[in-house]
């Protein structure tokens, strides 16, 4: 048998991946750990979900001694601050839940329009993207080669192809949607999600000198909220992440219960990723968005190493791996914080990479199941429409999720 | 949690369950398919004209009225907090409740103690008690009124107008008796879904529903009573001026489990005889099935208790008879003969049949019985002194022009009303029935569409009887 590259992109122990040995290739290149399912109102979700629901007006479900000691700022000051951050709808309090699990998996797809498309035309297909609560993450791209770059969770493809794709492929503005579903999702929102390598998991990544740029550049945002946010995000033991005894006094719930219930699905498990987001459009940031296409003779173990190479590039704040597609992987980098040049420079410096593709995201509509959407009065609704035990090709179907489809009737 | 006795505050403050003059909808959602969505939808829609304050830290609008990050930043006074948030947030707006003075609190949210939670819930209860903010619920539907053109809740319309006040454990089956209602005419005063039950109590709501001007029979569904001697305090209390109806359901062995999932319900000690006991001392009128429940209730919303046995049936069908005649044997109150009841009303009632008539109890006018027939009977029956109460009887033959039967039996319990003998009918067959049912429930009479049910309904009118002298 051929010996394996000495890295192993594998997730999971070797006896729990034993059974991979009964193949001389490993399943799909790479196989994976079932993580498991759990309820979003499970008990061990408790702890997030309190801060979820509190955090708009009781910002000290954080914990205050940490981002004090973090920021060198006064908690009643972080405190001000972060409700002026959510008044302003600057940052979100959301998660990333895992998604790898057998049979539900995450697609992302782009979309590019016809040339000649009216800038109206894009608007009202921005608009049915932005009501679309099957989609639970989405961008509006500009002068470039996609004009959108949505995600969603699914279980069933076809369920996917029948309410998102095909509805889009059939609109006459539209020149192509290209499926890309995610065989590793590495960083998204700055922070290092479950398929980063192991130690790298949730760390919280800015290249140097960003947030000194960021606070120049606009004045929603100066040096110190910026220093708070990143200490949000920066990773650390989940019992340090929250003011327990805060979670308790809100909702009368076990201390000790929340704690060990959310460190197990954080730490352990590596379930969910909770993490503050950055309403980048708001504060005059577009998103430089690189997709790569590397030659299809590029064994999977090579994509996978390059892919980690662009990980270690702090600017990119998004990093994602593709698999079955047209393309390999997705790199974001903000224009106005970062060296493009250097990155577009970097990535075509590999024998690998046929061709990169780009443009510009000047806009988002959801980070995972929260809408963004502040202007139709919408911001932080939380819609989640995984299609569970559904046929939506089956408009029929009394299982046919109530929510999704009702943007077309309007 | 338990009480001993109603406590005069609670029962005070549920005016505001119901006639509110502002409430607040904590969770108020922007999303039509959204619990806290609803509420607000259903306020509007069924006409409520109080104030309407949304709170949701996340929106700025909800049904396009302002929203308010928390209770506490309300600018008005508010009457009802309406919470419709999941679990783990409940305990921080009862504080804002609290700070905010409210009157009163309904909890929709489910999660207490039927999974696990009964310690948070105690804890919860007892500040509200602490500082007596009744607080109904967890784990409802909600709650509403008719007369008042309110529907607080998820619950997708109200019921038509009428004299049953329906104080529910369950949302479920209070939403089943919503829909009879609309389908079948089964008229209420009020409903109101208690579901955990863990403050306010059965007791407080029969103790106010005793003085609400439209009830007149107070309906309680319930799991489990864990507050026997407040419960019997407040039936004693009002069982002289109105009759309550009860149903214990989760006797059963799995049931017994299930009624704990379900609403907590604890039923530690107890059997059917004990709840046979307890309804006995409370003065209440207890139902076995679902049906049962909702007819005696109908009957005895609608009609004053029947005195004495001596009820007269008037039928064109001699089998609805029989059917009858041996369900009052089974419900241990036997029908008597007519000839028993008044000698002189056996004889003067058979001008109003033909000769191969039965003048026996029932009375058969018989299948060729017409309009005139009928009326004649009645008011022959009805005007005897002897007579206490009326069970009229419709069978669609061919020749029965049931529409028309209808009007007599209404014609005749108008006319004779003042009398006090409760009329009760039974109307089986096709859709000319149904209507007429309708019909005879739109105007007052009891009307169902098997005997078993009319007797149900009658044998209830009599416990009535009997529950009145004793109290």
């Amino acid at each position: 048998m051929e010996k394996k590259s000495q890295l192993d992109y594998s997730l999971g122990s070797e006896d729990q991946l034993a059974w991979k040995k009964k193949y001389f290739f490993d399943p799909r290149g790479i196989g994976f750990l079932e993580p498991g399912i759990v309820g979003l109102d499970d008990a061990t979700m408790s702890a997030y979900n309190v801060a979820k629901s509190s955090y708009q007006i009781h910002p000290e479900v954080f914990n205050m001694e940490y981002l004090s000691k973090a920021t060198k700022l006064d908690k009643k000051d972080i405190i001000k601050r972060m409700k002026r951050m959510y008044n302003e709808h600057l940052i979100m309090y959301v998660m990333n839940p895992a998604t790898q699990v057998y049979g539900y998996g995450l697609y992302y797809w782009f979309v590019k329009l016809k040339e000649g498309t009216s800038e109206t035309e894009k608007a009202e297909l921005a608009q049915w993207f932005q009501n679309k609560d099957d989609i639970c993450t989405g961008y509006k791209c500009k002068d470039g080669d996609f004009d959108f770059y949505n995600g969603n969770h699914m279980r069933v493809l076809d369920n996917l192809l029948s309410t998102v794709i095909t509805p889009c492929k059939d609109n006459p503005c539209v020149e192509f949607v290209h499926i890309c579903p995610i065989r590793r999702d590495i960083r998204e929102s700055h922070v290092n999600m479950w398929d980063s390598t192991s130690e790298t998991f949730r760390d919280n990544i800015w290249g140097t000198g960003q947030l000194e740029k960021l606070a120049k550049m606009q004045k929603l945002l100066d040096l110190n909220d910026l220093k708070i946010f990143k200490a949000l995000n920066d990773k650390k033991p989940v019992k340090d992440m929250f003011d327990f005894k805060v979670l308790h006094q809100i909702s009368g719930l076990d201390e000790n219960d929340m704690l060990n219930g959310f460190k197990s699905l954080v730490e352990e498990k590596r379930i969910i990723v909770p993490l503050f987001h950055l309403n980048f459009p708001k504060l005059g940031l577009t998103e430089k968005m690189f997709v790569i296409k590397m030659f299809q003779t590029t064994p999977s173990y090579r994509k996978a190493e390059i892919v980690d190479d662009l990980v270690a590039i702090p600017e990119f704040n998004m990093v994602k791996e593709f698999s079955d597609a047209f393309y390999d992987a997705v790199c974001f980098a903000y224009n106005e914080i970062s060296d493009i040049d250097a990155l577009r420079k970097k990535i075509s410096s590999y024998a690998e990479v046929e061709e990169i593709k780009e443009s510009n995201v000047d806009w988002m509509f959801r980070r995972w199941v929260c809408r963004l959407d502040e202007k139709n009065g919408f911001w932080e609704e939380c819609v989640f429409t995984d299609d569970f035990l559904e046929d939506r090709t089956d408009k029929n179907s009394p299982l046919y999720c109530t929510i999704a489809g009702k943007e077309d009737k309007k | 949690m338990k009480i001993k006795a109603p406590r005069k505050y609670v029962i005070d403050n549920l005016k505001y369950a119901l006639n509110p003059a502002s409430i607040a909808v904590v969770g108020a959602s922007r999303y039509d398919g959204k619990v806290g969505y609803k509420v607000i939808e259903g306020l509007n829609k069924y006409g409520y004209k109080g104030k309407i304050y949304p709170v949701n830290p996340r929106a700025e609008k909800v049904h396009g009225l302002k929203a308010y990050k928390t209770v506490k930043d309300i600018p008005d006074e508010v009457d009802l907090v309406f919470i419709a948030v999941p679990a783990h947030l409940v305990k921080m707006i009862l504080e804002h409740s609290v700070a905010k003075k409210a009157k009163i609190v309904v909890i929709a949210t489910s999660a207490f103690k039927e999974i696990g939670r009964g310690k948070l819930q105690n804890e919860l209860t007892q500040y509200c008690r602490d500082n007596k903010l009744p607080l109904i619920g967890p784990n409802l539907v909600g709650m509403g009124s008719p007369f008042l053109n309110f529907n607080c809740g998820f619950i997708p319309y109200l019921p038509v107008k009428g004299h049953v006040a329906m104080i529910s454990q369950s949302g479920a089956n209070l939403l089943a008796a919503l829909g009879t209602s609309q389908m079948l005419n089964f008229g209420m005063s009020f409903f109101v879904g208690l579901g955990n039950k863990a403050d306010v109590d059965f007791s407080e709501f029969i103790m106010y529903a005793a003085n609400d001007e439209h009830t007149k029979c107070i309906s309680v569904y319930s799991e489990g009573i864990d507050s026997p001697e407040a419960f019997v305090q407040a039936c004693n209390n009002v069982v002289a001026k109105k009759p309550v109806v009860t149903i214990k359901v989760g006797g059963s062995k799995i049931g017994n489990k299930a009624a704990f999932a379900h609403t907590a319900s604890e039923n530690t000690n107890t059997d059917d005889a004990y709840y046979d006991k307890l309804y006995e001392k409370a003065g209440a009128i207890r139902a076995e099935t679902w049906e049962e429940f909702l007819d005696i209730s109908l009957a005895l919303g609608l009609q004053p208790p029947l005195k004495d046995d001596n009820v007269v049936m008037i039928t064109n069908g001699g089998g609805s008879g029989l059917l009858s005649c041996d369900h009052f044997e089974r419900k241990g109150m036997p029908m008597r003969e007519l000839s028993e009841i008044s000698l002189i009303l056996s004889l003067k009632i058979r001008a109003y049949m033909p000769m191969f008539g039965s003048p026996l109890n029932p009375v058969d006018i018989s299948g060729t019985a017409t309009p005139k027939n009928y009326k004649g009977a009645i008011s022959q029956a009805v005007c005897d002194p002897n007579v206490s109460g009326i069970y009229g009887s419709i069978c669609p033959t061919s020749v029965t022009d049931v529409a028309a039967v209808t009007d007599v039996y209404i014609e005749m319990y108008n006319k004779y009303k003042h009398l006090g003998k409760p009329f009760v009918m039974e109307c089986q067959g096709g859709q000319e029935c149904f209507d007429s049912i309708i019909k005879l429930r739109k105007n007052g009479i009891p009307a169902y569409s098997t005997a078993e049910q009319a007797v149900n309904a009658i044998v209830a009118l009599r416990k009535y009887g009997k529950i009145k002298e004793k109290f």
